[in-house]
């Protein structure tokens, strides 16, 4: 049997014997998942015909010709980004952290089929959200382009995404390879270089836009549409998401010769990365995985770190057992790059869209328009706060895993392990949210009773999903998980997240939402607050009180999970 | 059958193993002891490929694990202090895995894992998923997932934490078997009187360098006591002293506590 068959058997059974255990033993958890996903795809499906119909027909935008290709574009080249760095991630933990990598390594599978077999497994693991997300879209865009897109366009889609996915799962791969390799023994080279190159490149950028936006008026149309010129003159008719957005537009409009001929470019680019990928794992996956093993010294030093001590005098007013334990939090997470990392790619990108997206919009659109982006960016942010706090906060409780009984045995009430997780959570939350969204609104010019909402919008928010997800990660916690994305993608991790973006629904539509409608209808900023309705300030207060119950329910029934856990 | 030639291993500015000679025959049965952190499993890491020497040579069955480690995998088996298992697997699943990763013939693999299913007394539990396994019915499962290909070398790494006296009964009877049929039983023990019941030469290790190697005879005479191996071992590892200091004036990881 040929090490590839090998593999994918193993990969059949293992997916096999996990779908089997948990439909015998709780198969409305699939349910719940397949019905979650199915209304996530129906909603974004739905939104974005509604978009494109709108782009159609009142803005009379052809979705046929090259205008459409700008929004495209941004999407698959976000999509490129976060797919390089995570699946980067995901494959540096599984390939050098992982006991099964070991235990592979150890046998005589050639390196370079245990490589893509674990490669398979992070492009898998790091792009089916995409393929959740971006289906919906395109599949719009297909029906809405024209009087509806030919048979093939729909069977084109899926050949693209996969073919397209490949490349910068495999980029990820090779910079996953490489870092590793040169890293341990190169660090201080590595990161002074890094270093150089980001300020070299970011002088460089800044100048270019500092001359363009001289030239076009800075937030103008024109200055956006040259900086997404630039873009393509970076790379031009040579990026892979450039193919992907002509393939398909051609593939829409019935041009299937030009479709293969970009199909033919991403597949072409992806096989041959692969080529690539796999030479380069024979040459340097063994050599990387001794590498991190004996990197550095026998003994490392750790303790007193500058980060550790000013977090802990931060928190002088909480007790020093939950102060303590915050720290040992903050420790874990400041010691796993591979946590984040990811953070900082939300950060990044988050930042993108607050630097580029409101210079864009606000030269051009009325003030309504104005407060509509207000409140998406509020969604945006509150979305945001879910996903990070689904993604890292509610694992931790299941991280302590079978260490749990050390912290059982701890002489302290157990109440207090949930509230130092909550206050970790928090302060993250609060911070990074309320720093956003003040200043996305000074941006954005709202007048200040929108701001002072919006900060206790977010700040409801940010409490609220940080109690969800300690709470909840104490009422389902699986112990037996050490990856904390499985923790997150499993059956609790989908409740929370189901139940935070729930939560996120209803108090952007009692607290905010009424508030902005009447000043889209008022058409005026400068309204005072006497002159708003009381039925408003009913809903706001009805908000507040959905918050601050968010807030105690689920921290109630964490610690009452705690206190009688066993271990 | 297991050479390692002028093998040092270096951790960043630490030696962790320091010029290791060491030839074990086709058939011996090699005791490795060492305190924590001696150097054993950096060692048996670097025999299986999993590290690669600072300087030196490992060979396998005549192949240089650097520039022939699957072939010398082939003739591998590794059981390492905490084994893997694929939890989504059942027992059995996992030793047919096996028998399709060294290739073996569908029917030779059939007759081989019922043996191994007879040897380890795996009937009661080897349809049923590993992660429902206790440790000892684990550990019973990864040797025979081990011993399924017929190795030409077994390295073992502490394999009897964990394990009840009837178990430890069992694993001592198997690798005695397993010398008999010609294969080489590498194995790390912190376990002295296992050491010195089985192993047909006992090597001590610490602080990276190998202090001693032969027989229990042979050691005592090194040793010049006439002690049980305890004794032996004891007295050898505090001839070594005490670890070092580190530059920065703390003691180095792991030291023995020597008694009497």
């Amino acid at each position: 049997m040929s090490p590839a068959i090998f593999f994918q058997k193993l990969r059949f059974r293992l997916a096999a014997n996990a779908f089997t255990l948990l439909w015998n033993h709780a198969w409305w958890r699939i349910v719940i998942m397949g019905y979650c996903c199915a209304m996530l795809w129906g909603f974004l499906f739905l939104l974005s015909s509604h978009g494109f119909h709108e782009l159609k027909t009142r803005w009379n935008i052809p979705l046929q010709q090259s205008l459409i290709d700008l929004p495209f574009d941004m999407f698959f080249f976000t999509l490129t980004i976060l797919l390089i760095f995570s699946t980067g991630l995901i494959l540096y933990s599984s390939l050098f952290a992982g006991r099964e990598s070991e235990f592979l390594l150890a046998s005589p599978m050639p390196d370079d089929h245990v490589f893509s077999y674990k490669l398979q497994g992070a492009i898998a693991f790091s792009s089916w959200g995409f393929l959740l997300l971006g289906s919906p879209i395109l599949i719009a865009y297909g029906l809405e382009v024209r009087d509806g897109a030919p048979w093939y366009y729909y069977v084109a889609m899926p050949l693209f995404f996969l073919g397209f996915l490949l490349i910068p799962g495999y980029i990820g791969a090779i910079a996953c390879l490489l870092v590793v390799n040169i890293l341990p023994r190169h660090r201080k080279h590595f990161l002074v270089g890094s270093i150089v190159f980001a300020i070299g490149l970011a002088i460089y950028w800044s100048v270019s836009w500092y001359q363009e936006a001289r030239a076009f008026g800075l937030g103008s149309r024109p200055w956006f549409e040259s900086f997404l010129n630039e873009l393509s003159y970076l790379g031009g008719r040579l990026v892979p998401y450039h193919w992907m957005t002509r393939g398909l537009r051609y593939a829409a409009i019935g041009r299937a010769e030009a479709m293969l001929y970009n199909l033919a470019l991403v597949w072409s680019h992806g096989l041959f990365l692969y080529v690539v990928t796999v030479w380069l794992a024979t040459k340097l996956y063994r050599r990387g995985f001794n590498r991190i093993a004996s990197g550095g010294a026998l003994r490392k030093k750790y303790g007193g770190h500058w980060m550790d001590n000013t977090l802990t005098a931060l928190l002088f007013p909480l007790d020093p057992q939950t102060r303590m334990l915050i720290v040992k939090d903050f420790r874990a997470f400041r010691r796993d790059p591979a946590q984040w990392a990811q953070i900082l790619i939300f950060l990044g990108m988050g930042s993108m869209y607050f630097l580029f997206m409101r210079r864009f919009y606000e030269s051009d659109l009325r003030y309504s328009f104005r407060i509509g982006i207000s409140l998406l960016t509020l969604i945006a942010t509150g979305f945001l706060m879910c996903a990070y706090t689904g993604r890292f906060i509610y694992p931790m409780l299941s991280l302590e895993g079978s260490k749990f009984w050390i912290l059982g045995l701890l002489p302290l009430d157990r109440s207090r392990l949930l509230v130092g997780k909550f206050v970790f959570s928090a302060i993250g939350c609060l911070i990074a949210g309320e720093f956003l969204i003040v200043f996305a609104n000074y941006m954005l010019g709202m007048p200040w009773l929108i701001v002072v909402v919006h900060s206790v919008t977010i700040a409801l928010l940010g409490l609220g999903f940080s109690a969800l997800s300690v709470g909840l990660g104490a009422c389902m916690p699986n112990f037996r998980e050490t990856d904390p994305s499985k923790v997150a993608i499993g059956f609790g991790g989908t409740v929370n997240l189901i139940v935070g973006l729930m939560f996120l629904t209803m108090i952007v539509v009692l607290l905010p939402m009424p508030l902005q409608l009447f000043y889209v209808q008022s058409e005026n900023p400068i309204l005072s607050p006497d002159m708003v309705p009381w039925y408003y300030w009913i809903g706001i207060a009805l908000g507040v009180s959905v918050g601050v119950g968010t807030i105690i329910a689920p921290m109630r029934a964490g610690v009452i999970a705690l206190r009688r856990m066993e271990f | 059958m297991i050479e390692l030639m002028h093998v040092t291993k270096s951790y960043g500015n630490k030696t962790a193993v320091d010029d290791l000679n060491l030839s074990i025959r086709g058939g011996e049965m090699f005791a490795f002891l060492g305190p924590n952190g001696a150097g054993k499993t950096t060692t048996i890491k670097m025999m299986c490929g999993l590290l690669f020497p600072t300087i030196g040579t490992v060979r396998i069955a005549g192949f240089d694990i650097a520039t022939h480690g699957q072939d010398a995998r082939q003739r591998i088996s590794y059981v390492p202090d905490t084994p893997f298992l694929y939890e989504k697997l059942t027992g059995r699943e996992v030793l047919n895995f096996i028998a399709d990763m060294y290739h073996m013939p569908r029917e030779k693999a059939k007759r081989r894992i019922d043996e191994m299913i007879e040897l380890f007394n795996l009937y009661l539990f080897v349809d049923d998923l590993t992660q429902n396994y206790s440790h000892g019915m684990r550990q019973r499962t990864v040797f025979a997932a081990a011993l399924l290909h017929e190795p030409d070398v077994l390295i073992v790494d502490e394999p009897t934490v964990g394990l009840d006296p009837r178990s430890i009964r069992l694993l001592k009877d198997t690798l005695r078997n397993e010398t008999k049929r010609g294969a080489t039983v590498f194995l790390s023990t912190h376990s002295l009187d296992i050491a010195q019941e089985l192993s047909d030469r006992i090597g001590i290790i610490t602080q990276g360098r190998l202090i001693g190697c032969g027989t229990l005879d042979e050691l005592r005479k090194q040793a010049e006591i006439h002690g049980n191996l305890e004794e032996v071992f004891l007295t050898l590892t505090e001839k070594e002293g005490p670890a070092p200091l580190t530059p920065d004036g703390s003691e180095q990881l792991v030291q023995i506590q020597a008694q009497g």
